[in-house]
């Protein structure tokens, strides 16, 4: 190694490899870091964490089953930001197939055909985003403002007026095995909502490191005209991404739903932030070209284990500030990290 | 020879025409009156005067928010922040104001004068600003993930002094005269006219002052205004400035209207304004745009919106005839100028 | 390696045309290049080398003429197909993906997959042995926002001789690297040519041409001189010789004598590129920074601009350097920038707008703009600078070159600038438009202040200034007074490199 280094000229001094180690392992420290914390913290007081602890079995399937959302979309999302493109619709995508999902159920829908409809319909919103972004050429930020908009309001007109939510009543009754998907555990204690998320982010790391979407994901995000010199479609690969998250958005909505045995249009709301909180916080640069799906999914973990930690420590109305201030750390942070050195 | 003359005069007769922003202004207008006469005949007891100037006096305040995130728009930013900063402002306004000898925690203040009150408050939304500038400037964040940071950060400050609801008590009579004040006998309300006037001031900024030459200068080429002596850095940090200011102004003449602290208000605002904006031309990639057309676009949203109410759909509509409308101006404008600049 | 008599040639080109409207980028260009050979390709700014590569990559159609690669005709329409005609090219900016790592970068886009799932293939190990072959200090794991500029480009060409080039074209490869890793790349080169691939070789650096050439290729005026080996060309001299093959004309008519007032004083400049930059610019003066792309010239003119970093002692009119343009415009200094689409320009507005820009303040009353004046001041430019157009509400993106750099010159102007900065002040600019910009800036001079021409043009400086600093590698390497009896053949010498050598 030390040779290798040697030859390429470049420089290490100390400081340099402990911003290389921080760089490449930080996420962890970070995870441990607030695992320990909200361990040793006292919490005897606080009904959600058993006993005060943090890390008793219960808590900890919990806060899993909480997150099983955004661990399923953080993959995805950090593969597009990667290539340098953004998705602001997530939150409304997820809210549209939640209610999607639940209506198909409670009309008597079986799981399967429902769980794949509403799959479908996650297709069609990503490629919907696809196709604003690269053939209108509507600029990413605009045009997922645009459907967040849509997904939104279809969501919210789909379910009846002078009703919140798709859920039993007026004659429906959805089924009992509606929130099985999300709450039942299957294996370790945990659902199946639980696992498909940590099976997404595996594939998705497949898709990072052994499928040519990972790698024409990285080139297009890092410099798109070496990528087109070198004969990658950048299009197909950024539309493909987009719909890959609007599949992970929909598989999202189902756990959503059925962890809350509703079809809420709003229960995907401010996700958006949460996603591009949890990649940012993960590493990814918001310029494109790097970032990690498994430390994303990390990242996920963390703010995950802190919301849930801080709505035993703190009243709930402190959530909006510290998720915005944690916003702006990382953010900061990212630049400080990403900033080349000159 | 003769080619050349007359490729020249179809150039000068073009040159003489209105501009580009001229003209996307010109064609929101006129989709703001079409849009209004389509509803009068659809909806019925919708052509009144009354009703034009509720399209404006209903909106008072997303219009005056869409000054700022306009004049950012126009110099390559975006400002996502002022909805928090509308709750920000009007929380601290009335906790600053709420006398200090409250029986619960949400009806105690500092017990500081109406008009210092609001002032700090005002502290309280430029700080905001602030940090947008700092974030977006110094530390070249996207503005669009700082903006969306700094509105929770403001939102979240908000929830926090108000326990995630409102404060409404304790507070000093004369809190609500600002917002409730009627001008010229009329039942217009003193912030419509004061939006009215941040207009009016607005659009003379932009046209008329180096200010606003400024801002379409830094919006259309960063790098060479950077090199014709443009203080690109500074400038953005002002607009900044002056879109956190107007924001707290609005939060605070809300909360003096109600007569309330509330930590949802303008929830969405953000998002109403940059739709105006953007219904009124004003192009993302910066360097065009104009105040004259946000406030047509805000006609735009208002009238659409508010025919759809008239025509009894549910509330529900208005977010999926927003994303409507938006696609439809983008594209519109963008087939438009391309029509204009191919023919 | 036999080589047989009747080996294809590598390249051939046959009466290759290039015209633009006015102009013959190229004229009836014919040679060959052998194969497993490197050659040279030089002339001077203008000679049509430049257009030649543009062909040669599909970035431009020949008016007329034939290609042939390996005996095939040969017809690219785009880099892609120029790569997928054997033709590999390093471009002077780099094409390489800072994130990913140097093995993903050189198989990228020829990744072998089924249902798109990366399988195993001997591509890894064949862009793995091409690197090693011709580069082995490179750890093809490493990031590639690791390496140096240097070694990214040896990654460029590992990547096109991977993809199976047979020709790689290197423009100016060299401009932007340090001494020790020119040597390096050398060494790379003649490991390529050593493995069956022939590299075209574009420098201005003529001891880089006679260490590493094996055959070259004089162009001058669009027009092909010589093609012949290296070992058969006496020296530097005989080269510069045949690129010069006349006397330059220039115009220069001595502008009396100018006193030692100066104004602008520069001393230890120094920045990522530059190396002790020392001189000193009197009032009425016109002086010439002449160099090779790269030579520093522009980032000499950009720091006294205070537009990028530097360290140094500047003083103009007594006041020190600038720490940003618009200091430097409120001091008095004024720059046409390099790129003047992209920095001069404001092409999306009008004439009428563009011009008063850089002292917007002088048009404004109490930060009120005055419309009417504007308009005024506008045609009083368009007027005094001749700038061709029928009414100053014209796009600037809508005039022709010439038209759009007087727009820029106006800016400066109006700036009331005591000394202007022009950065390639006629590049791309015709004929007619050049002498009058000429006139502008002698008249300019003419009224006690002073100018600093940096261009790669020796017509240009030769003709305009009446001080003439050389640069090499971001260097001033000699400071000569124009006049009659300039002696040209030395002046090539310096800016190519050969000040060094003493010769």
């Amino acid at each position: 190694m030390t040779h290798a280094t040697a030859q390429t000229g470049v420089e290490r001094g100390f400081g340099q490899r402990l911003k290389t180690f921080l760089k490449d392992y930080y996420i962890y420290l970070v995870l441990i870091a607030v695992v320990v914390v909200l361990s040793t913290a006292n919490l005897d007081k606080f009904p959600l964490f058993e006993r005060g602890n943090f890390l008793s079995e219960r808590n900890i399937i919990n806060i899993l089953r909480i997150s099983a959302p955004i661990l399923t979309l953080a993959g995805a999302f950090t593969l597009l930001m990667i290539s340098g493109y953004i998705d602001l619709s997530v939150g409304s995508a997820m809210s549209l197939s939640a209610v999607v999902y639940a209506m198909l159920v409670i009309n008597g829908v079986p799981f399967v055909p429902a769980f794949a409809a509403t799959v479908v319909v996650g297709v069609i919103l990503g490629a919907i985003n696809g196709f604003l972004v690269i053939r209108l050429k509507i600029t990413p930020v605009i045009a997922t403002l645009i459907t967040l908009s849509l997904y939104k309001g279809i969501a919210l007109l789909l379910v009846e007026d002078g009703v919140s939510a798709i859920k039993s009543g007026g004659g429906l009754k959805m089924p009992g095995w509606f929130n099985d998907y999300g709450r039942d555990g299957v294996l370790l204690g945990l659902p199946w909502a639980f696992w498909v998320a940590v099976l997404v982010t595996l594939a998705m790391i497949v898709v990072q490191d052994r499928m040519k979407l990972g790698k024409y994901a990285a080139a297009t995000g890092g410099n798109p005209t070496a990528a087109e010199l070198s004969g990658i479609n950048t299009k197909r690969t950024v539309i493909t991404l987009y719909i890959l998250v609007g599949i992970c958005a929909a598989l999202a909505g189902i756990a959503r739903s059925s962890f809350m045995s509703l079809g809420d249009p709003l229960s995907g709301d401010g996700m958006e932030l949460t996603a591009i909180l949890v990649v940012l916080l993960g590493g990814t640069a918001f310029s494109g070209g790097e970032g990690r799906v498994l430390k994303s999914f990390i990242g996920a973990l963390i703010i995950m284990s802190l919301t849930v930690g801080m709505l035993t420590l703190v009243p709930a109305y402190f959530q909006t500030l510290v998720v915005g201030a944690a916003l702006l750390l990382a953010a900061a942070s990212n630049h400080l990290v990403s900033r080349k050195d000159d | 020879m003769t080619d050349q003359a007359i490729a020249g005069r179809r150039l000068q007769a073009r040159d003489n025409k209105l501009s580009d922003e001229m003209f996307i202004t010109a064609l929101v207008a006129g989709a703001a009156i079409v849009l209004f006469l389509l509803a009068s005949m659809l909806v019925p007891n919708f052509f009144q005067f009354q009703n034009v100037v509720n399209l404006v006096t209903n909106n008072w305040s997303v219009i005056a928010l869409g000054v700022g995130v306009t004049f950012l728009l126009v110099s390559g930013n975006f400002d996502l922040s002022v909805g928090g900063i509308v709750a920000l402002s009007g929380v601290m306004a009335v906790w600053f104001a709420q006398a200090s000898d409250g029986t619960n925690p949400l009806s105690t203040g500092w017990g500081l004068p109406a008009w210092l009150a609001m002032m700090g408050a005002l502290l309280c939304a430029v700080m905001i600003g602030a940090l947008n500038a700092l974030f977006v400037v110094v530390l070249r964040v996207p503005s669009i993930i700082v903006t969306l940071g700094t509105m929770m950060l403001a939102r979240g400050i908000a929830q926090v002094v108000t326990q995630g609801s409102q404060r409404n008590t304790n507070l000093p009579s004369d809190f609500g005269a600002l917002g409730n004040m009627t001008m010229f006998g009329t039942s217009i309300k003193l912030p419509v006219v004061l939006m009215a006037a941040l207009i009016l001031i607005a659009v003379f900024v932009e046209r008329k002052t180096v200010f606003g030459r400024l801002t379409y200068l830094i919006g259309a080429n960063p790098v060479a205004s950077r090199l014709s002596g443009v203080d690109n850095a500074r400038h953005v940090v002002n607009l900044y400035l002056f879109s956190s200011l107007v924001a707290g102004g609005v939060g605070i003449l809300l909360a003096s209207e109600f007569k309330s602290g509330f930590s949802n208000r303008g929830t969405l605002m953000e998002f109403d304004a940059l739709v105006i904006s953007l219904l009124g031309g004003v192009a993302i990639a910066g360097g065009f745009g104009s105040v004259i057309g946000m406030f047509f676009g805000a006609i735009v949203l208002a009238t659409v919106t508010s025919a759809a109410t008239g025509l009894v759909l549910s509330p529900d509509w208005q977010f999926t005839l927003k994303a409507i409308a938006v696609f439809i101006a983008i594209m519109a404008q963008t087939w438009a100028l391309a029509r204009r600049h191919s023919s | 390696m036999v080589q047989t008599a009747l080996a294809e040639k590598a390249l051939s080109i046959k009466d290759l045309t290039k015209d633009y409207p006015g102009v013959r980028a190229v004229d009836t260009v014919s040679f060959d290049i052998e194969p497993n050979t490197v050659h040279c390709l030089v002339g001077e700014n203008g000679a049509g080398k430049s257009t030649i590569v543009k062909m040669l990559t599909g970035a431009l159609e020949p008016t007329s003429g034939t290609m042939a690669v390996l005996g095939k005709p040969y017809q690219p329409n785009s880099t892609q197909d120029a790569r997928n005609g054997g033709i590999g090219t390093l471009f002077q900016e780099l094409h390489v993906v800072d994130q990913l790592t140097v093995l993903e970068n050189l198989t990228m886009g020829m990744e072998v997959s089924r249902f798109g799932f990366l399988i195993k293939s001997d591509l890894e190990d064949r862009v793995t042995k091409t690197l090693a072959a011709i580069e082995p200090g490179i750890d093809p794991n490493a990031r590639v926002s690791s390496l140096s500029v240097a070694q990214k480009q040896i990654v460029e060409i590992a990547r096109a001789a991977s993809s199976g080039a047979n020709i790689i074209i290197m423009d100016e490869p060299t401009a932007a690297l340090s001494e020790r890793e020119v040597e390096r790349l050398f060494g790379v080169i003649r490991r390529l040519r050593d493995s069956d691939v022939t590299v075209i070789y574009i420098s201005h650096k003529l001891d880089e041409i006679f260490e590493l050439g094996d055959n070259v290729t004089v162009m001058r005026d669009g027009k092909h001189i010589a093609t012949k080996p290296l070992a058969q060309v006496n020296g530097r001299p005989e080269l510069i010789e045949m690129m010069v093959g006349r006397s330059i004309t220039h115009d220069y008519r001595p502008r009396g004598d100018i006193a030692d007032n100066p104004v602008l004083t520069v001393k230890g400049l120094n920045s990522h590129l530059l190396k002790d930059v020392s001189f000193q610019v009197n009032a009425g003066e016109i002086i010439g920074f002449y160099g090779l792309v790269g030579a520093g010239k522009t980032e000499v003119a950009r720091a006294i601009y205070g537009a990028d970093k530097a360290h140094g002692q500047v003083t103009f009119k007594g006041r020190p350097r600038a720490r940003s343009p618009k200091e430097a415009i409120a001091s008095g200094i004024a720059l046409v920038p390099e790129e003047r689409r992209t920095e001069g320009l404001f092409t999306a507005l009008t004439i009428r707008r563009n011009i008063p820009i850089m002292n917007i303040n002088k048009l404004a009353k109490f930060g009120i703009f005055q419309d009417d004046q504007e308009k005024s001041v506008a045609k009083e430019y368009v007027s005094k600078l001749g700038i061709a157009t029928n009414s100053v509400e014209k796009y600037a993106e809508k005039l022709s070159g010439g038209n759009q750099q007087k727009v820029v010159l106006a800016k400066c102007l109006f700036a009331d600038a005591d000394l202007l900065l022009l950065d390639e002040p006629t590049r791309g600019v015709d004929v007619g438009a050049k002498s009058e910009i000429y006139d502008l800036i002698r008249d300019f001079a003419n009224t006690g202040r002073a100018v600093c021409v940096f261009s790669s043009e020796l017509e240009e400086v030769l003709g305009l200034c009446d001080r003439i600093f050389l640069m090499y590698d971001g260097r001033v390497e000699a400071e000569i007074r124009n006049g009659a009896t300039v002696d040209i053949p030395k002046i090539l010498n310096i800016v190519t490199g050969g000040g060094k050598a003493g010769t």
